[in-house]
């Protein structure tokens, strides 16, 4: 897929937790989480993982666009480690707009700022010379450009959002970090106590609860969702915020989503790994006789959005 | 219903959630509101200050701790006992409860029993 697309979903970070710089992790890509929408001429970000940084690079190589919005699912490193050297930010005559969660936009900058300042950097959010704008939402919706957003809150440590975004008929749904199955564990888990009209209201709350799920991301074009885990893994990992594959297959398909990516890498899984949970992927989407397309997140890779 | 009775209020966005609560505190003497959203709560609750508050987590738009965090900012809600009940079970999210003054932070699913125990803990109500 060529970029000269010229609208365009691109993977520029599609690991999560921490880079992986691996000659083994290559064909996936080790940077973190980072995901460019080009429409019309604007520039939406989701995410500023490492992969941020040769995006800023790229954007510093061209003369046409000169402001992005970056919308950022929350503020743990993996999602903003990037941002300190994100090279349109210093450069006086950009505009960079940023929005994530927080009461206010003072909240934002001072999640965005903490990281950059002493001793953790040596250069601070005041030394950003472009016109650096913190975005207030109203009603949890934004717009920007062509583009409106909702966003939602998603099942992850402290507050994170997930977001729905419409632009030119499609809606792209970008989740990087959810935890799905939790609570079906935690009933499972207290299943021989409860009574029977217990039961019966707990499963209809966990059912009424997966269905306003299931309304944030329904119909979706292209669905970028955590998948994180093997089931193994999870098994092991469960309360760490993140998704195995197949509860994100599983939820993909019941929301009648149109491709889903698989995002979020584990750092510690190779391509070949990686590839293989792809492949049980398919297997699983074929077997519940879904016609869903399903990606492996590959740095790199363009999706042509008026193609979808 | 009477102004005598203490008033429980939770904000949940499952209308199922809200009638476990409703069902279990049933027995006991008390008012019992629920709101669906933070939108439709903060105005009742900027008027009114409840005997004890159930907060869901992530509901639409703004989730429970920052609505918890707003509720703070009101004289009136400063000490208002706000018990947490949510699916997520993250340490992240218990401490900034408990910076909030969260007077407990509960895991779902809850049973009948549990809701009335906890109710009776932090209000002092009767039978009915």
């Amino acid at each position: 897929m060529s970029v000269n697309a010229l609208n365009y979903i691109r993977f520029w970070g599609v690991r999560g937790s921490y880079p992986a710089p691996f000659g083994s992790h290559m064909r996936v890509g080790g940077n973190t989480s980072c995901v460019e929408l080009r429409v019309d001429g604007h520039l939406l970000i989701c995410d500023g993982g490492s992969g941020i940084i040769p995006l800023g690079n790229s954007l510093m190589a061209q003369q046409n666009i000169k402001e992005v919005t970056i919308i950022l699912t929350h503020y743990h490193w993996d999602h903003i480690s990037g941002l300190p050297f994100f090279v349109p930010a210093f450069v006086p005559g950009w505009k960079v707009n940023i929005y994530g969660p927080g009461d206010n936009q003072q909240d934002i900058e001072r999640c965005i700022s903490g990281q950059m300042r002493d001793p953790y950097f040596p250069v601070e959010v005041e030394n950003w010379m472009a016109d650096v704008n913190y975005l207030k939402s109203k009603n949890s919706q934004l717009e920007y450009g062509p583009f409106r957003i909702e966003t939602f809150n998603v099942h992850h440590p402290g507050s994170t959002f997930g977001y729905r975004i419409h632009v030119h008929g499609k809606t792209i749904v970008y989740a990087s970090d959810d935890e799905l199955s939790f609570i079906d564990q935690s009933i499972e888990n207290r299943r021989d106590e409860l009574e029977p009209q217990e039961f019966e209201l707990i499963k209809a709350m966990q059912e009424e609860e997966r269905e306003h799920s299931l309304d944030m991301i329904r119909n979706a074009h292209v669905f970028i969702h955590d998948a994180q885990y093997t089931p193994e893994d999870y098994a092991k990992k469960r309360g760490w915020g993140h998704s195995c594959y197949i509860d994100t297959a599983n939820f993909a398909i019941d929301a009648n989503i149109k491709q889903l990516y698989l995002f979020h890498a584990d750092p510690n899984y190779d391509d070949t790994k990686i590839e293989n949970l792809h492949r049980e992927t398919i297997k699983l989407i074929h077997e519940r006789g879904s016609n869903m397309d399903c990606y492996i997140a590959r740095e790199g890779f363009v999706v042509d959005i008026d193609k979808l | 219903m009477t102004d005598k009775m203490p008033t429980i209020v939770v904000v949940d966005d499952s209308a199922t959630s809200i009638s476990l609560y409703q069902f279990s505190v049933e027995p006991l003497a008390v008012n019992f509101i629920g709101f669906k959203s933070p939108a439709e709560a903060i105005p009742y609750l900027q008027e009114h200050q409840p005997d004890l508050l159930f907060l869901d987590i992530i509901m639409p738009g703004m989730d429970g701790l920052s609505l918890l965090r707003h509720l703070r900012s009101f004289a009136h809600q400063k000490d208002t006992p706000v018990i947490m009940v949510t699916s997520k079970d993250y340490d992240q999210d218990r401490s900034v409860a408990k910076q909030l003054g969260a007077v407990a932070f509960l895991i779902k699913p809850l049973r009948f029993k549990e809701i009335r125990d906890i109710v009776c803990k932090h209000v002092d109500i009767k039978l009915k």
